[in-house]
């Protein structure tokens, strides 16, 4: 069935997908109020090219490819507000509550780590965590399935060592 | 930690977040109300004046020798050749970075993306190796043959130093200018504005995925074999 390209259908799509955009933001962009700015300007990017969604790629693909090229290529650690298209004052996604508990501090960890890998490097980790296979990783990231495999298994090997040196 | 257990604390994220995030519909509706442009074609403006005003630049000067083909001094007319040369290279490389902002699609993958976005970026640091290659010729387009007739031997020495200093100073940064040379301090001093930390990032950025062509072709033959 196609989409409708629709400003309502826009709404409903990045309603049900606005954990992708979050996630993705997250991993790239550590301060907050930079972040809530990378976030618009996703949205805005999947706004803009919405109409020419191509339908034989799933949505989260698409979803996947902007809000990754808008976030490697849109991060700056200072003066994002002077740059941005139009910033709204309040963010468009936002947290109900903070997490609390150990959970969060080893959750704190794993993002740490992330962040601290390369770009492309923290793309494929993501797209690995978020359950992609490797053909989708693939896809979205313009890779082969063999390159894909080999650099998950290296990424989740990096993590793990960083993970058994804070345990040290 | 195993690899279950980093998947098992990214769901619980997940969870989480799934719990947690809200969508400020009015703020995300507003979005579809702003007329606002793209990331790329709202650089085109400034690469398109730029380019007009380096033609119109180019345009003068090549009109100035023209017609100051017969009387002017052969230092005036072969620096101003090397100076329109310069131009015209620039505003080639201008033109290039119009045509990758047009193929550029926010959409299509990863790597053909930044590495379009990245050798956009890039491109902006051999305008700054043509724009220094210029220096010297600022110290000769003024000179004339009557000035070395009736000249005195202070002038030579000043002169001789300063286009010697210039033309060298122009070669080396024009060949140093590279992101092999990004930790000097040199280069970091030229560079330090934060107009500059996009080329230098993107650099960056296309070591990276240099590297992961390389991966990728070493494993295309791997699989071939």
């Amino acid at each position: 069935m196609s989409l409708k390209r629709d400003a309502q259908n826009f709404l409903t799509v990045i309603g049900s997908n606005k954990g992708i955009i979050y996630k993705v933001a997250n991993s790239y962009c550590k301060d907050e109020e930079n972040r809530k700015d990378l976030i618009q300007e996703i949205i805005i990017q999947l706004w803009l090219s919405f109409d020419k969604y191509d339908e034989t790629y799933k949505l989260s693909t698409w979803m996947y490819r902007i809000a990754l090229n808008v976030s490697i290529s849109f991060y700056r650690k200072e003066h994002r507000r002077n740059e941005i298209n139009q910033p709204l004052p309040d963010g468009i996604l936002y947290l109900h509550e903070e997490h609390t508990g150990e959970l969060n501090t080893e959750i704190d960890q794993l993002h740490q780590f992330i962040k601290e890998l390369k770009e492309i490097d923290r793309a494929v980790i993501l797209l690995y965590l978020e359950g992609n296979n490797q053909q989708e990783i693939a896809e979205i990231l313009g890779l082969t399935m063999t390159n894909v495999s080999t650099k998950v298994s290296r990424i989740k090997q990096q993590l793990k060592e960083k993970f058994l040196t804070l345990k040290k | 930690m195993e690899d279950i257990e980093i998947i098992n604390l990214w769901k619980s994220y997940d969870k989480k977040l799934e719990e947690n995030l809200m969508l400020n519909k009015r703020n995300a509706e507003d979005i579809t109300k702003m007329k606002v442009k793209s990331f790329l074609t709202s650089m085109t403006p400034l690469k398109v004046f730029t380019i007009l005003i380096g033609i119109l630049w180019i345009g003068f000067v090549d009109i100035l020798m023209i017609n100051l083909w017969s009387v002017a001094s052969p230092f005036f007319l072969i620096s101003a050749a090397i100076l329109v040369l310069l131009n015209k290279l620039s505003i080639f490389i201008y033109l290039y970075q119009l045509i990758l902002i047009h193929q550029v699609d926010i959409s299509d993958p990863i790597l053909a993306t930044q590495e379009k976005l990245a050798n956009l970026r890039s491109s902006t640091l051999w305008i700054a190796r043509l724009l220094f290659l210029q220096l010297p010729v600022w110290t000769t387009f003024y000179l004339s043959e009557t000035m070395f007739e009736n000249g005195h031997i202070v002038f030579y020495i000043v002169q001789g130093i300063l286009t010697f200093t210039f033309a060298y100073l122009a070669f080396w940064l024009f060949f140093n200018i590279t992101y092999e040379n990004r930790g000097k301090k040199w280069f970091r001093l030229i560079f330090n504005g934060k107009e500059w930390s996009p080329v230098m990032r993107s650099m960056e950025l296309l070591s990276q995925i240099d590297e992961y062509r390389m991966e990728n072709i070493t494993a295309n033959k791997n699989a071939n074999l």
